[in-house]
């Protein structure tokens, strides 16, 4: 049965992707040494990431929902972006859901992960046992029927999915973000707390990151939930410091928070920036790193409006499920509704992006 | 607080007269005088000195200025007039996806623009030998007016007399066969052209003409400004310039490179034409810009030489911002002379978070709203 045979292949991906997380064993040694010289994160923020952020198991229902997301192709190629540094693990699970045969093509400058998985599902008995093929590769060849589940910039998505032939079946993974929505009821200190959980885990290098807060109240209440998150951050830098930046996100860091000086109101320290901008139309996005734009909202309704030109860009928000302002802003569609905190941590039941 | 008119128009004419060599004017107390009278009118401005701990009015230089960033464009208006005095509004570029966010950079006079656009293209673009025929690839500011890069277009075809034929239509693009047919026009004249275009449109319409474009007369040149950001396609300059040169049939010294942006009121050109010689890549600024490679973590101005983000002090930026702070990676020799090498390092390492460049498609260093 084909079906039990690809939920045998995941199976064996998060096998693997156990030991990767695993510090003692030899292969998730390898992982982190690879991750710390290429991911951009601290060997903490990497620790954080393999720990607390990767896929390493699935309950029945969610396989359920991952195998009919994939469908059922010959073959499956996948290409990588430099993205966040455990996304392969979710990546190469929902190829193999799709397809027995795997090619993939990591991201030259940022492999992650990737190769990790490939060489040793390649060694996988079980992953064999259930016709699973997986090969590393550098160009995309696919034929009618294949697959193609691609990861990165919109242009970059457009390019490859214009160069193949008729009958590839094309599944685009774009940019995005994340945001949050503090509740009227919310306790401040709380959702900072679990807002800095959201943004330290991967630096907001991912599409859930959560880079805008809009925080329901008055402009004193916003004000008072950037000072706080920025606490937070800050408590959590001790335990979890920033990755360095390149050249390009320093100085985006930079003209971040002198646009926050011009138009808000910044609060921060060296390995991060909240940045708050009162009641401004459409809060400023901030640039991928530890860095976050809060937006005082009236209520959902005016939330609505300062967030509609991003609102194509959305893939997660986080906030209070019993909270009907809340509700009605994930009501956006097409985005994953979450606790703040736990926006980092969506189920296995498909891409992380529901897009 | 009620705009002045008065000390806008006496800020407009000394600046003017800076830009027609005048130098009664030192240019750093100018574009103090300017930052100032802007601080007071403009409040992300105000703020940001306030903020920075800045008095202008004690500063001696120029470099003392904060410079406000782009983005402060997308965010806010960012003008000492009030909107019912906006004569012109250009807007970046950007996606249909980031329509709403366009930078806006709003004018109330466009007589310091233009006198700014011309000084500059005069020497190191228009000068003699005369020029007959312009084949514009850029949009036409009768169908586009928010576009600064048309409107800048449209002002030397108007000054220069030119015979115009517009080629590029935001919808379907460039018409080449328009293209074709006004280079054989101004073959068949013996009356000199030039091509007004971006990167990624001279490069569509080279591949497509080929050979199949006759040459134009000698003498003629091709302006080219842009880059390939977020397009589905990247040229090299280098090779873009050989094949513009050889396309149309003009020396390689007459294929001339444009750097500017809709947050500024004037433009810096490669010295390629006007020296007949000169690196691609290397944009010579007029007198009244000043660029500086400012320190990525700290936006402060670093000495000739050393390689930074291009912040920029504009004294024809007279109701907006003089000073202004880009990401475009660059280094400023000691003469002033700016090598662009596009992004900062790191850039193309984002991963799948989304920065502001994928929604709005206008990073391109160098490329004005069209």
């Amino acid at each position: 049965m084909p079906g039990s045979k690809a939920a045998e292949r995941v199976r064996a991906v998060l096998e693997v992707a156990a030991r990767i997380v695993d510090a003692r064993d030899p292969l998730g040694q390898e992982a982190r040494r690879s991750l710390e010289a290429t991911s951009g994160l601290s060997p903490e923020g990497v620790e954080l990431a393999l720990t607390d952020h990767t896929e390493t198991a699935i309950d029945g229902a969610d396989m359920e929902r991952l195998l009919t997301w994939a469908g059922d192709a010959p073959r499956c190629h996948v290409v990588l972006s430099s993205n966040v540094c455990t996304a392969a693990v979710r990546a190469v699970a929902l190829a193999v859901a799709s397809a027995p045969d795997v090619r993939i093509r990591p991201s030259r400058r940022d492999p992650g992960l990737a190769p990790l998985l490939a060489r040793e599902l390649a060694s996988h008995p079980s992953f064999h046992e259930n016709d699973g093929t997986i090969m590393q590769v550098n160009a995309i060849e696919a034929r009618p029927g294949d697959v193609v589940h691609a990861y990165g910039a919109d242009a970059t998505l457009g390019d490859i999915e214009r160069a193949l032939a008729g009958g590839v079946l094309f599944r685009g993974h774009g940019t995005g973000f994340g945001l949050v929505f503090v509740s009227p009821r919310a306790d401040l200190d709380d959702a900072a707390g679990a807002m800095a959980d959201d943004v330290v885990a991967f630096d907001q290098r991912g599409c859930l990151s959560p880079r805008i807060a809009l925080v329901a109240g008055d402009p004193g209440r916003g004000r008072a939930f950037a000072s706080r998150l920025s606490s937070a951050l800050t408590a959590r830098a001790a335990r979890v410091p920033r990755g360095p930046l390149d050249a390009a996100t320093a100085a985006a860091d930079a003209s971040f928070g002198r646009l926050a000086d011009a138009m808000g109101e910044a609060f921060g320290e060296r390995d991060h920036l909240v940045a708050f901008f009162g009641d401004l139309a459409v809060p400023p996005l901030p640039p991928a790193t530890r860095a976050v734009s809060v937006l005082s909202v009236a209520d959902a309704a005016s939330g609505q409006r300062a967030i509609a030109p991003y609102r194509a860009f959305l893939t997660t928000i986080g906030g209070d499920l019993d909270d009907d302002a809340a509700r009605s802003l994930a009501a956006l569609g097409g985005v994953r509704f979450t606790r703040i905190g736990q926006m980092q941590r969506p189920p296995l039941d498909g891409p992380v992006d529901p897009r | 607080m009620s705009f002045d008119v008065a000390a806008s128009d006496a800020l407009h004419a000394r600046v003017r007269a800076f830009i027609a060599g005048d130098r009664a004017d030192d240019f750093d107390a100018l574009a103090l005088e300017l930052a100032a009278y802007q601080a007071r009118a403009i409040p992300a401005l105000g703020k940001l000195c306030a903020t920075a701990g800045v008095d202008l009015g004690a500063a001696s230089s120029a470099d003392a200025i904060p410079a406000l960033p782009t983005d402060a464009f997308r965010y806010a208006r960012i003008a000492a007039h009030p909107a019912e005095l906006d004569l012109r509004v250009f807007r970046t570029s950007g996606t249909s996806r980031g329509a709403e966010l366009r930078g806006a950079h709003p004018l109330r006079t466009l007589r310091t623009y233009e006198a700014a656009a011309l000084a500059w293209a005069e020497p190191m673009l228009l000068a003699a030998p005369p020029l007959a025929h312009a084949i514009v690839l850029v949009p036409d500011p009768a169908g586009v007016p928010d576009s600064s890069l048309g409107f800048m277009v449209g002002l030397f075809v108007d000054r220069l007399g030119l015979r115009a034929t517009f080629t590029f239509d935001p919808e379907r693009g460039v018409d080449v066969e328009a293209v074709a047919g006004a280079a054989e026009r101004a073959a068949r004249e013996g009356r000199r052209a030039i091509v007004f275009s971006t990167a990624f449109a001279l490069a569509a319409v080279c591949d497509a003409l080929g050979d199949g474009c006759p040459s134009l007369p000698a003498g003629s040149r091709v302006m080219v400004t842009g880059g390939f950001k977020g397009r589905s396609r990247e040229v090299p300059a280098g090779a873009l310039y050989d094949q513009a040169a050889r396309v149309f049939g003009v020396p390689a010294s007459h294929v001339v490179g444009e750097y500017g942006m809709t947050e500024l009121s004037s433009q810096l050109y490669e010295p390629r034409f006007a020296t007949g010689s000169g690196a691609i890549g290397v944009y010579r600024p007029p007198p009244w810009l000043r660029v500086s490679a400012a320190d990525p973590a700290t936006l402060a101005p670093l000495p000739p030489g050393r390689e930074g983000v291009a912040r920029f002090v504009d004294l024809a930026n007279v109701d907006s911002v003089v000073a202004v702070q880009t990401l475009d990676w660059v280094a400023v020799d000691s003469t002033g002379d700016v090598t662009l090498f596009g992004r900062a390092p790191g850039a193309e390492l984002r991963g799948c978070s989304l920065v502001i460049e994928d929604l709005f498609g206008d990073g391109d260093a160098g490329l004005e709203g069209g």
